[in-house]
Formats: structure tokens, C-alpha cells, sequence
């Protein structure tokens, strides 16, 4: 009699596959992007127009495990992902247009231009008195820094970083932009981001610990010790 | 509140040349502390905590200009090839930021520039540092390393230089 395809033996090698190569690295990766749109930094850069760290899903999954990606999704048991995971990839997008068109429409903007030449001035003028305040370029380049910086919502950056004393001096005076309406898309996109990868996330662990109860598997791979004996020789 | 350190408010200094275990630690934290990068938390040898974090990034702030030589890059590409392949990209994502950030500069010293008995003891990556440091020696350059064996050699040869692992532990 042949054996029932559709439903995995237990400690089935499959199953053993979707949850390490698959469903472990999304759990973990998921973590991250809560916490980081939790504290509102969405790690968007202007030069790749982009969130490096925040990922549509299949980035997340290291490219010889795509092969298991597809099986995954496209296995009976774990159909209810397909839609959560293309909205999430979905919302991904959304966010990344929504940073762009903000970071368009603050460095083309007169007043905000205007916002950074001034709060320059000042930086340079102290920094006359200050020789560890180093050049910081044109207001220009610095706009597009600033509007990266309000759009990650960065608060404190690391002391060696050239930036650090105009951000930690001058931060104040660019605030009043994160009010609506200017933030308001981009805080919309980003709060439905942060829904669905919650929801997501919590699905992954409910699932996850079911394979691991159901086919008894441990949850993450087990390190195998090297063995001397001939138990070792044994294939 | 948190306490000031020691070098800040101290007049600004120079040139900082960096070898490649200070800017592999930077970041390692950044990555860590910052995106919560765990699996590379057992990594970091000196720069451990967000103080020791803070105390090192400000060491580095009270230069008004940073350097390294090209072979440090080489090495960074050495250490990053042996960590997990997943995360390559985005360790050299971390690598192009900090280096874009703080300003780092990068020159390269050719090898028939280097003293031979120095390349045949210690290698052509510390000895780059060293022939750096011997070529901005009007700047009153220091180097920062968590080599003490460079340390030594730096001494030796009365140059600047200064520990990781001393550095986090300066404060007022």
C-alpha cells in the first residue's frame, strides 16, 4: 500500500526543514522588525530608498532554503500564511513608498531647506569654538541626512559618528515635523506593518510549537557531537 | 545623568589611525545592541556593554580625522567571510555605514614602502598601520588597536597608540 503523502511521518525530515530553515529565521527575524516599529525606527535609507533591516519575507530565508520556501507555502498544512505573508510583503512596499515620497517632499520643501541652512549656520558658528565639531558639507547633503533622520525617527546617534553634536544640538528644531499631516502616511503604513507582523509572528510560534508536539521534533536543530567510535563510520 | 568622560571637553586631537579589531567591535555592538544581531553577541571581546560603547565612540569623536590603510579593509573581508553567510551583507552594510558616519578615510601603503624586517615579524597589515602613522607623523597621530603585540612594536618605535580595551575602561 503506498504511504499517505499528505500527511508527514513522524520526525519527518520536511517538516524538520520548514521549521528550521524556514520558520526559525522568519520567528527571529520578525522579532526584530516589531521592535524596531515599535521604537519607530524603520532603518530606511535614502540612498538604497529602502529598510535595511525590515525585509520582504523571502529575504529573510537564505537563498539555497527557497526551494523549502516553496514548499512550505505551498503545502496544505501551512496555507493559511500564504495570504498573511504576501500582505506582509505588500505593507514592506507601502512603507518603503511612503518613506520615499516623505523623504521627497521634505528635501524639496523651502521652509525645511531653510530649517537646515539655519540650524548649519549655527553648528558652524559654534563650532569655531568647538575643533571636535567636524565639517559637515552643504546644506544640501545635510538635508537629505536630516530627512533620514526624522523619517528613522532617530534620537541619540553614536558619539563618532560625524553627525552626533549637530543631531544632538540641533534635533529639537526639526520635531515639529513629525506632526501630522506630513507623517501621517508613513506612520498609517508602518502601524499596519507592525499589526500584521505581530500577527504573523504569533502564527509562526503557535505553528512551529504544533510541528514540534505533533512530529516530534525539537524546535531548533540539536549540535551533534563528533564521535570517535564506529557508531561514527556508520552511514 | 550620564558622566562625562574623560576626553570629552579635552582639546580636540589630530589624527586616529584604526586597525581592524577597534572597527570590527564597533560594529559588532552597533549590530547587536542596535538590531539585536544575538548570535554575534559572544563576538565582542572589549566592547561589551553600552558603556563601554559610548567611552570608545567618544575616544574616536575627540579626533578630528580618522584613517586606515586599505589592508585593514582586506581583513575585515577575512573575518566577515568566516562568519555565517546569512549575515554577510548585512555585517558589510554595518561596515560601509560606520566607515560613511565617522569619515573614515582609507589610504593604501604599498608593500615595497614597508620596512621588510617589519613585514616578515608582524605582517603587512600591522606594518601599513605603522608606516601611517610614520607618514602623518606632523599630525601627532595615535593609533587604536586591541593588538598589544602592535601595542609594543608602536611603543618601540615612539609612536601614539592606544587599547580598545583600555579606552572603555577611561573614565573621569
Amino acid at each position: 500500500m503506498a504511504p499517505d503523502v499528505a500527511t508527514p511521518p513522524p520526525h519527518s525530515k520536511r517538516v524538520q526543514a520548514w521549521v528550521y530553515a524556514i520558520m526559525n529565521p522568519l520567528i527571529e527575524s520578525l522579532g526584530r522588525e516589531i521592535r524596531l516599529l515599535s521604537e519607530g525606527n524603520l532603518s530606511w535609507r535614502s540612498y538604497s530608498r529602502r529598510c535595511e533591516y525590515i525585509r520582504p519575507i523571502r529575504e529573510y530565508i537564505e537563498s539555497s532554503q527557497w526551494p523549502n520556501y516553496e514548499d512550505f507555502i505551498g503545502d496544505q498544512l501551512n496555507a493559511r500564511f500564504r495570504e498573511h505573508l504576501t500582505r506582509h510583503d505588500h505593507q514592506v512596499s507601502e512603507v518603503e513608498s511612503a518613506a520615499a515620497r516623505l523623504f521627497i517632499g521634505l528635501t524639496d520643501s523651502n521652509e525645511f531647506q531653510k530649517q537646515v541652512e539655519d540650524s548649519l549656520e549655527r553648528y558652524v558658528s559654534a563650532a569655531r569654538a568647538k575643533p571636535q565639531y567636524p565639517d559637515l558639507g552643504t546644506t544640501s547633503d545635510l538635508a537629505k541626512v536630516v530627512a533620514e533622520y526624522l523619517i528613522n525617527r532617530t534620537s541619540v546617534l553614536p558619539g563618532h559618528y560625524m553627525t552626533h553634536n549637530f543631531w544632538e544640538d540641533y534635533r529639537g528644531h526639526f520635531e515639529h515635523y513629525h506632526n501630522p499631516p506630513s507623517f501621517q502616511e508613513l506612520d498609517q503604513a508602518a502601524a499596519a506593518l507592525n499589526d500584521t507582523s505581530k500577527g504573523l509572528l504569533a502564527d509562526l510560534e503557535d505553528h512551529r510549537h504544533y510541528f514540534c508536539v505533533t512530529y516530534d521534533i525539537p524546535a531548533a536543530p540539536i549540535p551533534i557531537e563528533k564521535s570517535f567510535s564506529a557508531d561514527a563510520y556508520l552511514v | 545623568m550620564r558622566m562625562p568622560t574623560s576626553f570629552e571637553g579635552s582639546s580636540c586631537r589630530e589624527l586616529l589611525i584604526l586597525d581592524t579589531g577597534p572597527i570590527r567591535e564597533l560594529v559588532l555592538f552597533h549590530a547587536v545592541d542596535r538590531f539585536r544581531f544575538e548570535r554575534l553577541r559572544s563576538d565582542l571581546r572589549f566592547i561589551s556593554n553600552p558603556e563601554s560603547y559610548r567611552t570608545c565612540t567618544q575616544f574616536i569623536a575627540s579626533f578630528r580625522r580618522k584613517t586606515t590603510s586599505a589592508s585593514i579593509v582586506a581583513e575585515l573581508y577575512r573575518w566577515i567571510r568566516e562568519t555565517d553567510p546569512k549575515g554577510q551583507a548585512r555585517l558589510w552594510n554595518r561596515v560601509y555605514e560606520d566607515f560613511q558616519n565617522m569619515g573614515m578615510d582609507e589610504e593604501v601603503v604599498r608593500l615595497v614602502e614597508m620596512d621588510l624586517r617589519l613585514v616578515v615579524t608582524f605582517g603587512p597589515v600591522d606594518v601599513s598601520l605603522l608606516e601611517l602613522a610614520r607618514r602623518h607623523a606632523d599630525h601627532n597621530p595615535v593609533l587604536l588597536t586591541i593588538d598589544r603585540a602592535l601595542q609594543g612594536e608602536c611603543q618601540k618605535a615612539g609612536l601614539h597608540v592606544s587599547l580598545v580595551q583600555e579606552v572603555t575602561l577611561m573614565r573621569r
